[in-house]
């Protein structure tokens, strides 16, 4: 099957600082990427300049099927106005806004939409509620609502999981699984490397000037992640000590 | 008490006054709104200032007029407008220090031409407005520009919630998120304009940030803000109207904004989501669970 979309020879960063080169990445249906790296490497940038939002220095986006009219998109929780007076069944149903346009109302079938949403995230006895009563994790799962009903074939989540609780955390993974299953690729913005091991197939490791891409078996190794700035040596060690303990007492 | 009003009424000035404000208050409502939810009521209010040399050259050139008074509003505020932005963007000034330097340079500007020039319309009028000299022009520009904001806001109202409540989703929506913040700041020109001649250049922004204010204090909806902003609005115009005319040495932008801030103060103290839900003693069904179980717990 041929990726959604190709990147090839990709420099990001700003006239006066390049933060990686020389990237080339295929992100094809049914993948999980996880962007790591230490803060200011360029997680949340790379995501911006998937949406367009900004250019790249150098290299080429070559989509397979054309740029999709949506991409799903879920932004950091602190670029957000929280006290901003709306409900949070209005909130997801900004995810379908491009359907029914600038008057029109959402019909039976858009609300029906919106519900199926509201209530996948598991926030539909939340639906008539006040953004500003809502918890941390009670908008992010709002925020997800809002990226089902997108309903877009490539999604990106920067930092999904910052400011939730575990629960919410496992919740959130299985929709992501979910979109996986479907055929959807989905990038996402991570710094727990637990998470990421377990659910994401592929991962691009960001840091020191460079970037790396592969499986996430492959980027994600103790030398690696020293490398580039995203663990200390006496951090790697003792990480992967325990994932070694960890396998030997499953496998026992 | 009818025949005070009566006898206020048969003034013609005064029903020009009822009227203008009351198209002026159903357009500006919108404006206010989102100026608020967006986190620009200080900008405003720069920009309310701002605009003054504009208007105060075209007065000087060629007179009181409609069209002076638009055509220099309107260069001086998208000139502002666009020198703050150059400012923020290209130096280390954040936007908000850029709009306070330039909008005092054109405040201070626009009063030293005004003094200079010798002009035949008193100082005071042109800060805080008089309901003597609204004309049929005025009146025509009042209907004009309310026309237009409510027009464009029927077509800008959705961008504008998706853009104000969450600006990073809203621009990975769109090819040109630009138009809607530009298009709202030509709006918000434009109104001022319009507010200009009832309540002067530095009480125009006031009857669209204080109705706004105090509306928020009551409702958690879009709807909720414009409706109650408008009555709120409407009743303040329609109060200070009348202080004016009882006290005739006062102008009739500060006894509008004045009124204005009365409700805003009333809403801030009882209102739902001001003062007044920690004044009001909280309902069982409201407290967290907690409290039960400590309650049970110390009962038994």
């Amino acid at each position: 099957m041929a990726p959604i979309l190709e990147i090839r020879n990709l420099a990001l960063g700003y006239p006066s600082l390049t933060l990686f080169k020389h990237l080339s990445i295929d992100i094809e249906a049914g993948t999980t990427l996880a962007v790591l790296g230490a803060n200011g490497s360029g997680k949340s940038t790379f995501v911006k300049m998937l949406l367009g939002l900004i250019d790249p220095l150098a290299g080429r986006l070559a989509w397979s099927a054309g740029r999709p009219g949506e991409i799903g998109y879920l932004a950091q929780l602190t670029e957000f106005d929280r006290r901003f007076p709306i409900r949070v069944r209005d909130l997801a149903a900004m995810g379908a806004w491009r359907g029914f346009g600038l008057w029109s109302g959402l019909g039976k079938t858009g609300r029906e939409r919106v519900t199926a949403a509201l209530e996948e995230a598991g926030i539909l006895d939340l639906a008539d509620r006040s953004l500003h009563t809502l918890s941390g994790g009670q908008l992010q799962r709002a925020l997800f609502a809002r990226v089902i009903l997108q309903d877009a074939p490539l999604i990106l989540l920067d930092e999904p999981f910052a400011a939730v609780d575990q629960t919410t955390e496992a919740h959130l993974l299985s929709i992501i699984e979910r979109w996986r299953d479907e055929g959807r690729a989905v990038v996402l913005v991570v710094h727990d490397l637990s998470s990421v091991l377990d659910h994401c197939s592929h991962a691009l490791l960001l840091g020191g000037g460079t970037a790396t891409h592969g499986p996430v078996d492959e980027v994600l190794n103790p030398d690696q992640l020293v490398a580039q700035g995203y663990l200390s040596q006496s951090q790697a060690s003792w990480m992967f000590r325990r994932g070694d303990q960890a396998r030997e007492q499953s496998h026992a | 008490m009818l025949e005070f009003f009566a006898e206020m009424w048969s003034f013609a000035f005064m029903k020009r006054a009822f009227v203008v404000t009351t198209v002026l208050s159903a357009s500006v409502t919108p404006v206010g709104a989102f100026l608020v939810l967006r986190r620009l009521s200080l900008a405003g209010e720069a920009m309310a200032h701002a605009i003054t040399p504009g208007i105060v050259i075209g007065f000087v050139t060629t007179g009181l007029s409609v069209i002076s008074l638009l055509v220099g509003g309107l260069v001086a505020g998208i000139g502002v407008a666009i020198l703050t932005a150059l400012l923020a963007r290209k130096t280390i000034l954040r936007s908000d220090a850029s709009l306070a330097s330039l909008y005092l340079i054109a405040l201070a500007a626009g009063i030293f031409i005004l003094s200079a020039a010798g002009s035949a319309v008193p100082l005071k009028s042109f800060l805080f407005g008089s309901i003597l000299g609204i004309d049929d022009a005025s009146m025509m520009l009042v209907g004009g520009v309310a026309t237009v904001t409510l027009a464009s806001f029927a077509v800008l109202l959705r961008p504008l919630i998706v853009s104000t409540c969450d600006p990073v989703f809203f621009e990975s929506q769109t090819r040109r998120p630009w138009l809607v913040e530009q298009g709202f700041m030509l709006l918000l020109v434009l109104n001022l304009l319009a507010a200009f001649k009832t309540l002067g250049t530095l009480m125009a922004v006031g009857l669209m940030i204080l109705p706004a204010t105090a509306a928020r204090y009551w409702t958690s909806t879009i709807t909720g803000q414009l409706v109650l902003g408008f009555l709120f609005a409407l009743s303040s115009c329609w109060i200070g109207l009348t202080l004016s005319y009882i006290f005739p040495e006062t102008p009739s932008g500060p006894a509008i904004v004045l009124v204005a801030g009365g409700f805003f103060l009333l809403s801030a103290l009882l209102g739902p989501l001001g003062f007044g839900a920690r004044l009001r003693k909280p309902s069982k069904a409201n407290q967290p669970q907690i409290n039960q179980s400590y309650t049970e717990e110390r009962t038994q």
